[in-house]
């Protein structure tokens, strides 16, 4: 057998070839099966796809890297679960295309942050963090109040991620732009329209304090304050989730 | 090359050859061998004990029936059955009664304390002085109550919080949507100045006082003292939450003030909101003394 290992590590191509092979048996093994196996993502109800003020705020999280220091994935840990709550579901992050789970954490875990606290707070701590939370390390993103959020790849941002699988309707991405005025307006005149696209949990307010404009600043914290609120872990049956 | 023999190792050399320099063909040391055959059948034992592998629509569970999940809330359940002990006293008598017992603060206020940082300290702060915007829980006024029972309420369900019986409290935006006049807003400020005990324009502020009992006493009452508990605070004292200088007073007539706390009922349990109103509590007498 030793023999037959000599003739194959001579051969750098048909060695290259064996390499290939075996390192996608693996890959084949551990990736394939999670298309298939249909407790990969619970039945969980409430999940909905983000409304486009919200998917907007999640491109500025994800544009500003919010990603490197924060997690969004409360581990199976009686430690994280006591400080964060319930752990997360894979569901939580069906529609999230990338997913924001991490390993490192220099901020805390944001799965649940939403309704935590105060709109006025998180705009108050992304302006200055150390204002609000002593020794913080987070940087300060005062500008995100100052920019007008850019509203014209909004349809084709919805269109991409309803190509890989998020349920947009034609309505959602054509109405997008309007949808997001609709959801920071001060005086929610066009509630009902959006509560019948995107449900009772949507929150329809002005964020950042400045009523008259949307910015930055209002899609961020309003991807903020959606982040966990979706799923009602009080309702959640252990039995669908021990796995 | 060939392979030659080395008669002082007694092996065989690879058969081949680098400028002069020859190699002997030395196999593996045989503890390394088997390790590695130890780790092989470790991982069968592993596949047959723990999740492994894969199947088209589920997978090998394994005999031991582990869970990460399940693990997880065993522990939650026997964390919150000990606790339950522990905290058996918050849920026994009034809040107001365990205020004032000594051996409940010096039981509870502890664990209260890292419940305050992790929930509460982000807005008012580690050490409750509130900051901007946020206010103070250690001095001796209150929008709603200092009222420990009421405490706990603004803890269940609190300001402007979307909750069903939230505390509810808005100044309007009396400037920019043209309720008072921008004279009168002017004069108004004047009056407000006057009445924290700050330097004002004399000749504007008895217009302002007018302006004053027309629009702003009924939430914070006659000559802005303030004490209806309903969310207005006093504009006589020295507790201000977004500052008292002229331009923030102009702020709040402008564009109006709609301060927000969540409600943390879902979120903590009635038993460390009952421990986080008597913490409040607590150090409010501390901040009192």
């Amino acid at each position: 057998m030793l023999e037959k290992h000599q003739k194959l590590e001579r051969n750098s191509l048909a060695f290259t070839v064996m390499i290939l092979i075996v390192a996608s048996i693996g890959g084949l093994v551990e990736i394939a099966p999670l298309f298939t196996i249909e407790n990969t993502v619970e039945k969980v109800e409430g999940m909905r796809p983000y409304t486009p003020l919200e998917q907007v705020g999640r491109d500025i999280y994800i544009r500003e890297g919010c990603y490197a220091c924060h997690s969004q994935m409360i581990r199976t840990l009686r430690s994280d679960v006591e400080r964060y709550g319930h752990f997360s579901l894979a569901a939580e992050s069906m529609y999230d295309h990338p997913f924001q789970w991490g390993s490192k954490r220099t901020g805390p875990d944001l799965a649940r942050i939403g309704g935590k606290y105060s709109d006025a707070w998180h705009v108050a701590h992304l302006k200055a963090p150390r204002e609000v939370v002593e020794g913080s390390v987070m940087p300060g993103y005062a500008f995100l109040a100052e920019t007008t959020v850019d509203t014209q790849k909004l349809p084709y941002v919805l269109r991409a991620l309803s190509r890989v699988g998020v349920p947009y309707t034609e309505t959602q991405i054509k109405d997008a732009a309007r949808d997001l005025a609709r959801q920071a307006d001060a005086e929610a005149e066009d509630e009902d329209v959006l509560t019948e696209r995107y449900g009772d949990k949507v929150n329809i307010r002005d964020f950042d304090g400045d009523p008259k404009r949307v910015t930055e600043m209002d899609a961020l914290v309003a991807y903020l304050q959606v982040l966990g609120t979706l799923v009602d872990t009080k309702t959640l049956k252990s039995g669908d989730l021990v796995r | 090359m060939e392979v030659e023999y080395d008669p002082v190792t007694g092996r065989h050399t690879t058969g081949h050859e680098w400028n002069g320099i020859k190699e002997l063909d030395t196999p593996i040391p045989a503890i390394v061998k088997w390790c590695y055959g130890l780790t092989i059948l470790f991982s069968i034992i592993w596949w047959i004990l723990y999740p492994s592998w894969p199947y088209v629509s589920d997978f090998m569970r394994g005999i031991a029936g582990y869970s990460s999940r399940h693990v997880v809330t065993t522990q939650l359940q026997d964390a919150t059955a000990q606790r339950a002990v522990f905290d058996s006293d918050l849920l026994k008598g009034s809040l107001v009664t365990l205020a004032a017992d000594p051996d409940a603060r010096k039981k509870y206020e502890a664990s209260a304390k890292i419940l305050y940082r992790d929930n509460c300290a982000a807005c008012h702060g580690r050490d409750l002085r509130g900051q901007n915007g946020f206010p103070n829980l250690t001095d001796p006024h209150w929008l709603w109550s200092g009222d420990v029972e009421d405490i706990a309420t603004t803890l269940r369900v609190g300001i402007n919080s979307g909750h069903d019986d939230e505390r509810s409290a808005e100044m309007p935006a009396f400037g920019r949507d043209d309720v008072i006049e921008k004279a009168d807003i002017d004069a108004v400020i004047a009056y407000v100045l006057f009445i924290s005990g700050q330097n004002h324009d004399a000749t504007l502020r008895t217009k302002g006082e007018a302006v004053f009992a027309e629009n702003c006493a009924s939430c914070h009452g006659e000559k802005g003292v303030g004490g209806l508990g309903a969310g207005a605070p006093s504009l006589v004292d020295q507790a201000w939450i977004y500052g008292k200088s002229r331009a923030m007073i102009h702020q709040a007539i402008w564009q109006g003030r709609k301060g927000v706390m969540p409600g943390w009922t879902g979120r903590l349990t009635e038993t460390e909101i009952r421990k986080l109103a008597l913490y409040v509590t607590w150090q409010n007498d501390a901040g009192n003394k």
